[in-house]
């Protein structure tokens, strides 16, 4: 093939450095006018333990984080045997010979680079052992050893001027090692320097927050929860620079009633969590939902149930997402599917909250959030805001005369604000009446449940949250949400292409669910599974559930993403052995 | 329907660092109260009458309230109660003003985030003991350390009046409340209530409050200049508002005894008397009324200025230049 499409993966001891070393590759790759992809997988403890890092290189966008590997380097024997075995049968591993063994009776390319001993012996700085590495990988590249010297001082390598020089000299000794031992595989990777300006290295979690304050998010609470965190460590940079608040609070239930605060007098607001921390937010949500107040609540997913797998990958809260609440709060729940995506997404989460009165919850995931990927610019004059529904600015109608849940056509009703409007009440979260008093009569009950359910189901007709993709005539549907997206598409792609009928189903908004296409797609194919990163398909059970049909699974816990690979051959055995 | 626009336009410079988070808009021109019209208590009665029991604690500090607010003359519009879950959660529908009545013990984070998106309100907690200083107890030091100007409003009367007289954290401990209330023997039958009282006032005194005060919902007048000097007090200001309970634990005889006000010549600057005085006082069997403590300490506002001088100075961030770190 012509493609480019090299998958490397550096393995070493936790805080040894190889994730910078998989960091600098990446965004100088991505800087260089390729498309990446990065995976990583680390235990949750600081210091210690094996970590992995992965960058997958195409000359077209990556969907996936990769099958197999193309060239693995490993920094001593724990990750030379954790790993060894994922390499492709005509791909290279790159190890340290005085740290580790190779089997000499696997049939792969090997090669020993003494990284430990020429980092002591010739560079003489330790801290330099990253960048010795970094060097071997883009010799082997093929990647010209000017193009990596400017790729060094562009990087967090080259920063500090004070080590600038030696980063250069353990870059140099790199090559020196690669030549005079005739390294050669035969790769010549391609770098020429594009229009950075429009192309953006982000991870998920970047995505969204700039989507969050391009939607207009002025006020953000938060709490510590990985893989969340980043989202909060961002914002505390970019909120003040627009003039916003970010606030830490101290705990989850604070952040989104701090959050609901803030929304209440006008502030677009978000907070971001994890499935510990939106288990203790589902009162407040009630809440928000009752009161009708717009609110975004980011729920970066990890492995559960409990502290469960807080750095590994997982789409198990959906459950949570759509049912978490006492009595029946309707809100709405979407899932961003990539990088590029988190940022429309974002946009979208906030005009749904503005535009409904409800909280909106985004779903994302470990892996989606921290990966690196290359994505577009976004042209922000392209990038539709919504604002939320208040009274004329006239002050005639008094708050005696004023309904704040006033039953309109669509339900939702203007908002006033605090310190703007005249009209004030008070947002209460017991049961209530148009005029917000309250009411425990059955008919205000009858009257404001049908307002929240119709006003939240109604935004099943916005555009955008469902796309079909593959054969008309397909014999094998394939329905997928949010981040699985990628590797079910490329899946489906490299099937497709060998004669398999196929087809994919996307689904970005799941609760309100869309109900009309996923009928029609179900209804015409013979056999339809719901690809999922869990272990009892709760997007199939909730399908089921709401259309009475009989669905596949294809499910994995292994608290790492899909590899187009699995699904793949998933969609093989289905359709060669039923 | 919604308004509509684009991400390029927003609003980027800001007329003035006012960390108001919400609007870029301006608020509809207040119509100015002409000085022979200024407010009285009526104008911050709203049309819902007081749902609570006959005699209760909390009509005093209800009307307290009303008059402080009277007594500034502040617009409804530009104030906001935000209340969590009990008897004394029900207070901001009785005023006629903006309220945010959340889930129980959250009343100061919702506060809290009222403030912070918009400093120009008028923000003010209220809540009973138990949402306070059980369910929302961990809220408390957090509130304290952000220093927002709130005032918080706590009414004590030492029981769960809501669900039918349950003990509280401050109720005493043992067989003593047993003895005022019909409903508490329900839930300490044996040996009265096994846990020790919070000291709620001393409690936020260490916290490092920046005006504490207490008062005694039978004492009218007093109580409104003292909820006026916390809504006078430029951070978080914290109201220890006796409120008895006439229904599950009435305690109006013991505490009109034992109320007495502060030392004439207290200096409220000396945070170490004043834990003193607050954890001595219970020995002593009584209550004194009166601020506690005061000190003036830079409001989460006023360091937010700061952050804003540095993060943006004159002019804020386009979200542009805000994505060009990652090109």
């Amino acid at each position: 093939m012509d493609q480019l499409d090299l998958t490397i993966r550096i393995a070493g001891e936790n805080g040894e450095g190889v994730l910078t070393v998989g960091d600098v590759l990446a965004e100088a790759l991505a800087r260089s006018g390729l498309h990446i992809y990065t995976f990583k997988n680390l235990p949750a403890e600081i210091k210690g333990g094996a970590s992995m890092t992965q960058v997958r290189v195409q000359d077209t966008p990556v969907r996936s984080p990769g099958d197999a590997l193309d060239i693995l380097m490993v920094w001593n024997q724990e990750n030379y045997d954790i790993h060894v075995g994922e390499v492709k049968p005509t791909g290279v591993v790159i190890y340290d010979p005085d740290e580790c063994d190779a089997d000499e009776s696997l049939a792969l390319t090997q090669i020993g680079v003494p990284l430990q001993t020429i980092t002591k012996t010739v560079i003489k700085t330790m801290k330099s052992k990253n960048v010795l590495a970094f060097g071997i990988l883009t010799a082997c590249l093929g990647i010209p050893f000017d193009s990596a010297k400017q790729m060094v001082s562009e990087s967090r390598w080259g920063r500090r001027k004070e080590f600038l020089e030696s980063n250069i000299n353990a870059l140099k000794q790199a090559y020196v090692y690669v030549d005079e031992n005739g390294i050669d595989l035969g790769l010549r990777v391609a770098v020429e320097r594009k229009n950075g300006h429009a192309q953006l290295i982000m991870t998920g979690n970047d995505a969204l927050c700039m989507g969050a304050l391009a939607a207009g998010c002025r006020y953000y609470a938060g709490y510590p929860i990985t893989p969340a965190s980043d989202v909060m460590e961002t914002l505390a940079k970019a909120m003040p620079r627009v003039g916003g608040v970010l606030m830490q609070t101290e705990d989850e239930i604070a952040a989104i009633t701090a959050s609901i605060g803030a929304s209440f007098t006008g502030a677009k607001v978000m907070t971001a969590t994890a499935g510990p921390g939106l288990s203790l937010m589902v009162e407040a949500l009630g809440l928000a939902t009752m009161e009708e107040i717009p609110l975004v609540v980011v729920d970066v997913q990890r492995g559960g149930p409990s502290t469960g797998m807080p750095t590994k990958t997982e789409q198990s809260d959906l459950n949570l997402a759509i049912h978490g609440a006492h009595g029946e709060a309707p809100r709405i729940v979407i899932a961003a599917t990539n990088t590029e995506d988190c940022f429309y997404t974002a946009v979208k989460a906030f005009n749904l909250a503005e535009k409904y009165q409800t909280p909106v919850i985004l779903l994302s995931d470990q892996h989606l959030s921290q990966r690196a990927q290359v994505m577009s610019r976004p042209d922000l004059s392209e990038v539709e805001i919504v604002e939320r529904k208040q009274p004329e600015l006239n002050g005639s109608v008094t708050p005696e005369e004023f309904d704040r849940y006033e039953m309109t056509d669509d339900y939702i009703s203007p908002m006033p604000l605090p310190g703007r409007h005249g009209q004030h009440y008070v947002a209460t979260g017991l049961e209530h009446d148009e005029h917000a008093h309250i009411d425990y009569s059955p008919e205000a009950h009858i009257r404001m449940t049908e307002k929240r359910h119709q006003k939240i189901e109604s935004a099943v007709n916005e555009p955008g949250f469902v796309q079909r993709y593959g054969a008309e005539d397909a014999q094998l549907g394939l329905i997928g949400w949010g981040s699985s997206e990628g590797p079910i598409l490329e899946a489906l792609d490299r099937t497709l292409a060998k004669g398999y009928k196929v087809a994919a189903l996307i689904f970005k908004m799941l609760h309100p669910l869309p109900e009309k296409e996923a009928r029609a797609f179900i209804e015409s194919i013979p056999v339809v599974s719901v690809v999922e990163l869990n272990a009892s398909g709760q997007f199939a059970n909730y399908l089921q559930g709401r259309l009475a049909v009989s669905l596949q699974r294809f499910n994995i816990i292994t608290g790492l993403p899909f590899k187009a690979g699995e699904i793949e051959e998933y969609i093989e055995g289905v359709l060669q052995y039923g | 329907m919604a308004e509509v626009r684009t991400a390029d336009t927003a609003k980027t410079t800001a007329p003035e660092r006012s960390g108001q988070a919400g609007q870029s808009e301006p608020a509809e021109p207040a119509k100015p109260p002409k000085p022979s019209a200024k407010r009285t208590l009526k104008d911050y009665r709203s049309e819902v009458k007081p749902t609570w029991c006959p005699g209760c604690g909390d009509f005093g500090v209800l009307a307290a309230l009303q008059r402080a607010l009277a007594e500034r003359n502040l617009d409804p519009r530009d104030v906001v109660i935000v209340s969590g879950i009990g008897c004394s959660g029900r207070l901001p529908e009785f005023v006629n003003a903006y309220g945010l009545h959340v889930v129980h013990g959250r009343a100061l984070p919702a506060a809290q985030g009222v403030k912070a998106a918009n400093p120009d309100l008028t923000v003010i907690a209220v809540g009973g003991d138990g949402d306070g200083f059980a369910i929302g107890g961990g809220h408390v030091p957090h509130a304290v350390r952000r220093n927002q100007d709130i005032t918080y409003i706590v009414m004590d009367n030492q029981v769960y009046g809501l669900t039918k007289g349950q003990p509280s954290p401050s109720t005493p401990t043992g067989m003593q409340a047993l003895r005022r209330s019909v409903s508490m023997p329900k839930m300490a039958p044996y040996e009265g209530v096994l846990e020790g009282q919070l000291n709620i006032l001393a409690m936020v005194i260490v916290y490092g409050c920046s005006f504490v005060a207490r008062t005694f919902s039978s004492q009218a007048s007093e109580m409104a200049k003292i909820i006026g000097r916390g809504l006078d007090h430029p951070g978080f200001g914290f109201v220890h508002a006796m409120s008895p309970c006439p229904t599950f634990y009435n305690t109006y005889d013991p505490w009109k005894e034992s109320f007495m006000p502060l030392p004439e010549d207290w200096d409220t600057g000396d945070r170490i008397k004043a834990i003193d005085m607050a954890m001595e006082e219970v020995g002593d069997g009584v209550f004194h009324s009166g601020v506690f403590f005061q000190d003036v300490y830079r409001t989460y506002t006023d360091k937010l200025q700061d952050v804003y001088a540095k993060a943006y100075g004159d002019e804020q961030a386009t979200i542009d230049a805000l994505m060009d770190q990652y090109a």
